[in-house]
């Protein structure tokens, strides 16, 4: 726990350009948790496991070359609403490249700043944020993935739920079609495909 | 076992074929065999490999989101391939992340990822695969395949390896029994022929020609020796014939001359006893009209010469009988012997003078011959008894007879001088005698005239005899 912290505020402190947009975030999320939760809070066991579940989501999606700038471009995992990774996530991704792309990893601070990415971890308590987000991203080529049980009904892509004390995935693949986004077979053979109610 | 030159050139041809039919499809069998297993080693290997390739492939997913019953599924759909025996998942850290077995027995997995690569182990086949995703190693899975499936096709292999020897070495009997033949066939025929006329001297076989190959060279060449020894055969005969024809007009010349020679010495003899009767009757008319004008010595010579000039006489008659008998023609009566050797000794008896000799003769059978002749060899056979054995205190003499051979063996046995077997052979010729004119008196020409007879009429002469112990002569004539 320790070594994480210092490792936290390290990073940190090599942010030093964007220091106070980070102070105004941290003031922003304790503002909006009123829980007076600490700023950067070690990740749980089922965090870290998430953090990198979001990485090798990006190994088993594809994503159509519009999305990218240029070859090189980075493939961005964003994290609208608090970060539960602390600097996990960070540290995951950290050097790897998928398809020549880099993987960097960018805290919303919008839903603007949320069209920027390639997969978003919707962290949103408020179930009407969750839905204005979704609406926003609709039809454009973001991976929308989120622990919120409704938001595969909402017209999330991946839904984290857990069974057995197991982390499994609800995919709603409707979406990620409209998206034009594929998801890889191997990965819907582990995921539960969520029915919309229309089409029952 | 036979020793392999000694067996019949059929089975030769067999057991060569056989061998080299044997040799060929071995090496052949062993070759493809060793080719076959390392083909197959290697073919297992790059198919475990690919399994393994397609496995991993597929296990990405369900490692990448620590989906343990995914691997599980995945895993377990390696039963559809019964040799691989066990696989195992291990994840980014080498943790051990899903297993499979076949049975319990094979449940035992390495502790941690190995090196890529598979490798044989004793009896099973076994390696790594890391599981990648974009290049990116996820984990690695283990595979683990028994060579059951190689051992069963090797046995496979092996069935049908006895089964390709077995039919194979059936054709080549049968083959070789049909094809052998345009060998073995003009070599048996030749030798059915050499046997023919070792066996049987018939020269005038020949053995058929086959081809013209080496064999029916060599046939030929055997024809031909057969001609040219039937050829000399020929001319052995007809040389044969003529060395016959030679002898005899030889012995035709021989017999003439023979003849010739005998009238002459038959005339010369007769002529010379004319001449002696002169020569005798003077002498005795010297002794009886001139006694007293003659002194003693003058009567002394002149009975020295009347003496031998008697002697004389004798030889010039015995030398007549002699060559008469050259003369005379055989012709055979039946005789009765008995009858004729009592006329021959009692016509000797007195003349001897010696009444002392005590006789033991048996019964003798009738035979057949020249009576003049036959009655000629009994005077001197048993007047030689007589002769030989006078000088014995109780001289005995027997006579008898047995038959031998289909001929009448006569014998006169007397207990005389004798005379050593060594001189045998000097025994029956003209003018050999074995003892002194003043020991016993004689020309010489008795036995010898005995022999010439009893070889006209077809028998033999012989005599047994040991000095001091008396002679036995024998003869005999055919029944």
């Amino acid at each position: 726990m320790q070594t994480i912290k210092v490792r936290v505020q390290a990073s940190i402190r090599y942010r030093g350009k964007n220091e106070w947009l980070f102070q105004a975030l941290f003031i922003l999320l304790f503002a909006l948790n009123g829980h007076g939760l600490p700023a950067q809070p070690a990740p749980s066991r089922e965090y870290q496991l998430k953090a990198v579940f979001l990485f090798n989501f990006t190994q088993f999606v594809d994503w159509p070359p519009t999305s990218f700038d240029a070859d090189e471009s980075p493939l961005v995992i964003g994290i609208l609403g608090a970060n539960p990774f602390g600097s996990f996530l960070e540290e995951t991704v950290s050097g790897e490249k998928i398809n020549g792309h880099p993987v960097t990893v960018h805290y919303c601070q919008s839903d603007e700043d949320a069209q920027n990415c390639h997969l978003l971890f919707v962290n949103l308590p408020d179930v009407k944020k969750r839905k204005a987000i979704i609406t926003t991203l609709k039809g454009k080529n973001v991976l929308t993935v989120s622990d919120a049980s409704d938001f595969s009904k909402l017209g999330g892509m991946i839904k984290f739920f857990t069974s057995n004390n197991k982390i499994k995935l609800q995919v709603n693949l409707e979406a990620t079609k409209e998206s034009e986004l594929v998801l890889s077979s191997k990965l819907l053979r582990l995921a539960e495909i969520f029915k919309s109610e229309k089409s029952n | 076992m036979m020793l392999y030159k000694n067996i019949p050139i059929r089975k030769k041809l067999l057991r060569i074929v056989f061998l080299i039919n044997g040799i060929v499809l071995f090496v052949t069998c062993v070759t493809f065999f060793i080719y076959e297993f390392y083909i197959f080693r290697k073919t297992t290997s790059e198919k475990l490999s690919t399994i393994g390739k397609i496995i991993a492939a597929n296990s990405t997913a369900a490692l990448a989101f620590q989906n343990a019953d995914d691997a599980k599924e995945i895993l377990a759909a390696l039963k559809a391939e019964p040799h691989i025996v066990a696989a195992s998942l291990y994840d980014k850290d080498g943790k051990i992340f899903s297993k499979y077995a076949t049975t319990a027995r094979e449940s035992v997995f390495p502790v941690s990822p190995g090196v890529a690569g598979f490798s044989f182990t004793n009896s099973y086949l076994d390696g790594f695969t890391p599981v990648t995703q974009d290049n990116r190693q996820l984990g690695t899975l283990y595979l683990k395949s028994d060579m059951g499936d190689m051992y069963e096709r090797l046995r496979l292999y092996g069935t049908i390896v006895v089964l390709v020897l077995v039919i194979s070495f059936f054709l080549a009997y049968v083959l070789v029994r049909f094809l052998q033949k345009s060998i073995s066939t003009p070599i048996l025929a030749l030798a059915q022929t050499a046997k023919v006329i070792s066996d049987q001297k018939v020269y005038s076989v020949r053995a058929v020609k086959m081809g013209n190959d080496e064999l029916g060279t060599l046939t030929e060449a055997f024809n031909h020796m057969l001609d040219q020894i039937e050829e000399q055969n020929r001319n052995l005969v007809e040389f044969n014939q003529n060395l016959e024809q030679k002898v005899m007009e030889r012995t035709e010349q021989l017999e003439s001359v023979n003849k010739e020679l005998e009238g002459f010495s038959y005339s010369v003899s007769h002529d010379l006893r004319a001449p002696l009767r002169a020569v005798i009757g003077f002498t005795s008319m010297l002794e009886e009209d001139y006694t007293s004008k003659l002194d003693d010595e003058a009567m002394r010579i002149t009975s020295v010469i009347k003496k031998n000039t008697i002697k004389m006489g004798h030889l010039i008659d015995d030398l007549l009988a002699f060559s008469r008998m050259g003369r005379q023609d055989g012709t055979k009566t039946a005789i009765d012997m008995t009858e004729m050797l009592n006329e021959v000794i009692t016509s000797l008896s007195p003349v001897e003078g010696n009444g002392a000799i005590s006789w033991d003769i048996q019964p003798l059978p009738r035979a057949n011959g020249n009576a003049n002749m036959i009655r000629q060899v009994w005077v001197n056979l048993v007047s030689n008894a007589i002769k030989y054995s006078r000088k014995r205190k109780a001289p005995h003499i027997e006579i008898g007879s047995f038959d031998k051979d289909n001929k009448h063996v006569f014998f006169v046995r007397d207990n005389g001088v004798g005379f050593d077997q060594l001189y045998q052979d000097k025994l029956f010729k003209v003018f050999q005698r074995l003892h002194s004119a003043e020991e016993f008196e004689g020309t010489g020409v008795g036995l010898a005239l005995v022999e010439k007879i009893i070889s006209k009429q077809g028998g033999d002469v012989w005599a047994e005899a040991e000095k001091d112990k008396g002679a036995c002569f024998y003869f005999s004539l055919p029944i």
